[in-house]
């Protein structure tokens, strides 16, 4: 909302600089974004005078004039269709600096030496309105400053405004603030309506058939009007105000809405189509034409003004194209009426329009500040447009809305703010907000019915406290607390994952959740989606039920910008919906993605990244979190390469998978190198370290460490041949671990060369020789029996 | 030629050999020369124990003052070649080889400073669905239905009647719902808005989000939170600027800047020459959202806030581009290590 700085000074008589009160205004909640300059682009014009006005030859759009300029008689090039001789006009001459910062300089056009410019509203900043020239009144005195033969000296002031002050969305509001402010005295606006013997109610009939949505509606009948040109004060106010003039008929409706909030509407009343107004809601389908041309198919959500037969109007939204005021009316109905505002809401939203009237209905309007408007509406009407106001208001307004009273307590507002205001004070903010106050102890605060948004004591504490000033209250230096405050689990959790995946030196990857459905379809084709019902774009409509997806467009939006060595993780959620209410399932897990080559130095060469990388990680994990060990039990995903696609096992149980990507679903997005992925949920498995952990006594006796090496059919599980030397050497085994792999021309092909390193440690004594060289027997007797293994080195 | 001469001399041939010598090597040699045990100053002051008396003091005092002299200046021509540590065992300014350490994500590691903070002034940390109802979304938090309040917020629904949280504040309602006051909770967490995406917004983002309610909370309490979270996030010093405005689960309600930490206040590009930054919304908990979780407003207060967590971050490190923290470009990424 733009509204005019002259115009709240006037009506608070606070004099503030522009700037000043702007600032002021939004430390009291009436946020004011920006202060504009009005006649920043007119300070060069004058006043000047077409004196001739004649063709050039060999052009039709443009002409000769002569300017005079007060001290000049300049010869101007000018190409406006409504240029005319004997004009006064505005002029800019040579050196005038107009909108857009564009300098006017002497130029010749087609033979003829132009010495400056005619201008329209745009070129002076006024407006957007290019259609012609600015034509000014005869009397205008040539050489004059423009800006101050208009009086156009002003500032915009742009507010955006909460939601819930709908109060303000006009001039009288923010003055009432000011005036609050300061405790000034609203200056409202006097004036002296006379009306003709005939009674309005003559002229047209109000009926309300949905009084819920309309619990008022008020008519006036001007007769004898005569539509034109507003005056300039009226016109500069409402340019003030970021509005166009359009003709004096409609330009009194938009003043008096800006002036103290009310939206009316102005029909003609000979196009109206009857003499009865009746408002009801719309029908299903049935069809509306608005003023901007539009057609739109209703349905009860929208209410219709009618005159009995079809509608004229969207209540409190826009009016009709058939019953709009043009040249040539000149019997005015004119509507002032109270919308529910939830109505509004759903009836713009089902239109698709917004307008003034809309977002101030919509914020709630004052049902009882209809006379006011009506009345200042007709009166305007009466003096600039000759009209003659029938007698009396048609005002259907069956049971009327009472203003509230709230109980205030001082100390309460003293209590909730941390404050200390004087009940005095506290009075005195409210009263100058128009409130009327009474009685001692908790205060009888009654609230006009313009500001539906007070409602409580708190609303009354927030009025004090934003006219006062959050400046008021000293910050607090302590607060009150527990003396000690828990981390949760899942916090340590997520922590200590990308400590220790951070230190395997994969990077950490974070994607906002929501993705593609036929990606997703991709990848999961059974899996569930959860579908958003108005997404953004089509490439995010719905909510991930898997990590895999996002995880590899993270991976191919990296190689699509050369980095083509990656290494990364993710901790986030994954969604699945449920059937009733409480079983939306939001998953927490853990992605790892590697492709490419791992980093190199001048001592270890660079090696592609590959499966192990992963189960490396996921170990390192299973380590600090004390799980017990993965195991990999090769099953098919849908995202996986059959030939490495495994499920990732925990204790029996499948936690996620882990393999190679297909190369075919990598390719689509875009990626052409091997993937290495692993998923797993983990759930349930965040607060194992911290159960698990504790203190083994330190070995005493000393460690009996003994290799072994096998050829073995390749085929043979590693992870098997581990478990049947600890099966064996049962608890003396204190560590078996895989020190070398070969295969290759020095043995058998289709066999494999495995070398363990088997720590023997007895917790009870030192275990002799022989203790241990029987243990390695019946190792190595289980690995001949079980794999067929081939003993080296016996 | 005099004894006192011949020291003369040699000083001066000492001198011209210390300022030709092109190597160390050559230095020392010069030393060993002039001032060793066979050298001629050596020899002239083993001689001088057979002068006669009167000469004896004189020689010996210049021919000695000479060697200290000559001494002093060998050692600093020796400085200019040789190298001050001593030879390395191996080439010490190779790369070491410990392993490439991986880059948390710039968001955690902002949201765990920022929750760092609050956990100092003992605030615990809840959470909650990302996919939520309109209850706890709106209704609980004291959006009317159909109020304009709800356009504040651009909500993206989902199938079942669901709607992706647009804040994390339903946590509060949440843990309203299972705890007794004194409560004091941050709530952390993903949100979304159905926004185009562009450099300045994302369908997704993080905030947040604390409150603390017992017997006597105050705006007071709420400033000075407020106030203390600010100077240790963005820096001691900082002027901070409470103003009025709305939400509907909050009244009073305010949103605070922050005096600008790239100019000090003086007005730059990124504060758009205002001197001040929008940092974040807070206020005291509405009366409505206490009583719809059954609490009785009249005995507890509460205090609260949201904060965002991109844009602090955007702010704090000057980052042009909300997009960068979802595109996962690791040149991105790896900055942050």
């Amino acid at each position: 909302m733009k509204l005019s700085y002259q115009w709240l000074k006037e009506l608070s008589g606070v004099d503030w600089p522009p700037e000043e009160m702007g600032d002021r205004l939004t430390l009291a909640g009436t946020a004011c974004e920006y202060v504009t300059p009005t006649a920043e682009y007119m300070r060069d014009a004058i006043v000047g005078h077409v004196l001739e006005l004649g063709p050039i030859e060999g052009a039709d759009k443009i002409k000769k004039a002569i300017v005079d300029t007060g001290a000049d008689k300049l010869e101007i090039v000018c190409g406006a269709p409504n240029v005319a001789a004997g004009q006064k006009v505005a002029f800019a001459g040579v050196g005038a600096k107009l909108v857009d910062d564009f300098v006017i300089r002497k130029v010749r056009i087609r033979g003829v030496e132009s010495s400056g410019m005619i201008c329209s509203e745009r070129e002076l900043g006024m407006s957007d309105d290019h259609s012609g020239i600015i034509v000014l009144d005869d009397d205008a005195p040539v050489g004059a400053k423009l800006v101050d033969y208009l009086d156009y000296d002003d500032y915009i002031l742009t507010f955006e405004l909460t939601p819930n002050r709908g109060d303000s969305m006009s001039a009288i509001g923010v003055a009432r603030d000011l005036v609050a402010l300061t405790s000034k005295k609203l200056r409202r606006p006097q004036f002296e309506l006379i009306e003709t013997s005939t009674p309005a109610s003559g002229s047209v009939k109000v009926t309300i058939e949905n009084l819920e949505d309309c619990p008022r509606y008020a008519a006036r009948i001007i007769r004898n009007v005569r539509v034109g040109r507003s005056p300039w004060w009226l016109r500069k106010r409402l340019l003030a105000c970021g509005m166009r003039p359009i003709s004096n008929i409609v330009d009194i409706t938009n003043f008096v809405m800006l002036e103290c909030g009310h939206p009316l509407h102005a029909f003609d009343l000979d196009r109206f189509g009857s003499d009865e107004v009746v408002v009801r809601s719309a029908r299903d389908g049935e069809k509306f034409t608005t003023l901007d041309g539009q057609e739109h198919t209703l349905d009860p959500q929208v209410l219709l003004i009618t005159n009995g037969k079809e509608g004229v109007a969207a209540g409190g939204v826009m009016g009709g194209l058939d019953s709009e005021v043009e040249d040539d009316t000149t019997s005015i109905l004119l509507e002032a009426a109270y919308f529910n505002p939830s109505m509004i809401r759903k009836s713009r939203r089902k239109l698709g329009i917004v307008t003034e009237s809309s977002s101030r209905f919509e914020k709630g309007t004052d049902p009882n500040g209809i006379e006011y408007a009506i009345n200042r509406a007709a009166f305007l009407m009466q003096e600039l447009c000759g009209g003659e106001v029938e007698k009396g208001i048609v005002d259907c307004y069956p049971s009327r809305i009472e203003k509230k009273v709230i109980d205030f307590r001082p100390e309460r507002c003293n209590k909730v703010l941390g404050s200390n205001y004087t009940t005095e004070r506290m009075k005195q903010i409210l009263s100058d907000l128009e409130l009327t106050v009474e009685g001692d102890g908790p205060l009888k605060v009654t609230v006009p019915t313009f500001r539906p948004d007070l409602e409580k004591e708190i609303d009354l504490i927030e009025e004090v406290v934003r006219i006062e000033g959050f400046d008021s209250i000293d910050d607090a230096v302590h607060t009150i607390g527990p003396l000690y405050t828990r981390i949760r689990p899942e916090d340590v959790f997520a922590d200590d994952t990308r400590a220790v995946l951070t230190g395997c030196g994969f990077d950490e990857m974070l994607d906002h959740g929501l993705t593609h459905s036929k990606l997703a379809a991709l990848f999961n084709p059974d899996l569930p989606q959860v579908k958003i019902l108005n997404p953004v774009s089509e490439e995010l409509d719905i909510m991930r039920n898997s990590l895999i997806p996002t995880a590899l467009v993270a991976v191919g939006h990296n190689i699509a910008h050369r980095v083509v060595d990656v290494c990364l993780f993710e901790l986030g959620k994954v969604f699945f919906a449920g059937q009733a209410n409480d079983d939306w399932r939001e998953e927490e897990r853990l992605v790892l993605a590697v492709t490419g080559n791992s980093p190199q130095n001048w001592r270890e060469k660079a090696r592609p990244y590959d499966f192990y990388d992963l189960t490396g990680a996921l170990e390192r994990l299973a380590e600090h979190f004390r799980w017990p060990q993965f195991s990999y039990k090769p099953e098919k995903a849908p995202f996986l390469d059959e030939k490495l696609s495994c499920r990732l096992m925990l204790d029996r149980r499948g936690v996620g998978w882990i393999g190679r990507v297909d190369d075919e679903k990598a390719r689509r997005l875009g990626i052409k190198q091997p993937v290495m992925i692993a998923e797993l949920s983990v759930d349930g498995l965040i607060d194992t370290r911290a159960k698990a952990l504790g203190f083994e006594p330190l070995a005493v006796y000393p460690a009996a460490p003994r290799d072994i090496a096998i050829v073995v059919d390749d085929r043979v599980p590693a992870g098997d041949i581990i478990e049947s030397v600890k099966k064996a050497a049962g608890e003396l085994a204190e560590t078996v671990e895989i020190f070398d792999l070969y295969t290759g021309s020095q043995i058998e092909k289709g066999k494999k060369s495995i070398a363990l390193s088997i720590i023997y440690r007895s917790q009870t004594g030192s275990l002799s020789n022989d203790q241990v060289d029987e243990m390695q027997k019946k190792v190595a007797a289980d690995l001949e029996k079980n794999f067929n293994a081939e003993i080296r080195d016996k | 030629m005099t004894l006192l001469e011949e020291v003369a001399r040699l000083e001066q041939e000492a001198r011209e050999r210390i300022s030709k010598a092109d190597s160390l090597a050559s230095l020392k040699e010069a030393r060993i020369y002039y001032l060793g045990r066979k050298g001629p100053l050596t020899a002239i002051l083993k001689s001088v124990k057979d002068l006669p008396v009167d000469q004896r003091r004189q020689v010996g005092a210049e021919a000695n003052k000479c060697r200290v002299q000559l001494e002093a200046e060998f050692t600093e021509a020796e400085k200019k070649f040789s190298d001050t540590a001593p030879r390395q065992l191996i080439d010490p300014t190779l790369p070491g080889t410990a392993k490439r350490l991986g880059a948390r994500h710039l968001i955690t590691q902002v949201l765990d400073e920022m929750c760092a903070i609050f956990h100092g002034m003992g605030f615990e940390i809840a959470g909650g669905p990302d996919i939520e109802t309109d209850y706890y979304n709106f209704t609980a938090l004291n959006f009317p239905p159909d109020h304009p309040a709800r356009d504040m917020q651009d909500t993206f629904f989902v199938e079942g009647d669901r709607l992706l949280r647009t804040h994390t504040t339903p946590v509060q309602v949440r843990v309203l719902e299972k705890q007794k006051p004194p409560i004091k909770i941050i709530t952390p967490g993903k949100c979304f808005r159905n926004e185009a995406i562009s450099s300045r917004a994302h369908v997704a983002f993080h905030q947040v989000d604390g409150f603390l309610i017992d017997e006597g909370v105050t705006m007071a309490d709420l400033k000075g939170v407020l106030v203390a979270f600010c100077k240790a996030f963005f820096g001691e010093g900082l002027k901070l600027k409470f103003r009025p405005s709305f939400f509907p689960f909050t009244e009073p309600s305010a949103e605070v800047d922050i005096q600008c930490f790239l100019c000090s206040g003086a007005g730059c590009q990124v504060c758009k020459q205002s001197g001040w930054l929008e940092i974040l919304g807070c206020g005291m908990i509405h009366p409505n959202v206490l009583a719809n979780t059954g609490h009785d407003p009249e005995k507890y207060t509460g205090l609260a806030w949201g904060i965002g967590v991109e844009r602090p971050a955007m702010l704090k490190y000057r980052i042009n581009d909300i997009r960068l923290f979802f595109n996962n470009d690791l040149r991105f990424l790896r900055q942050f290590i």
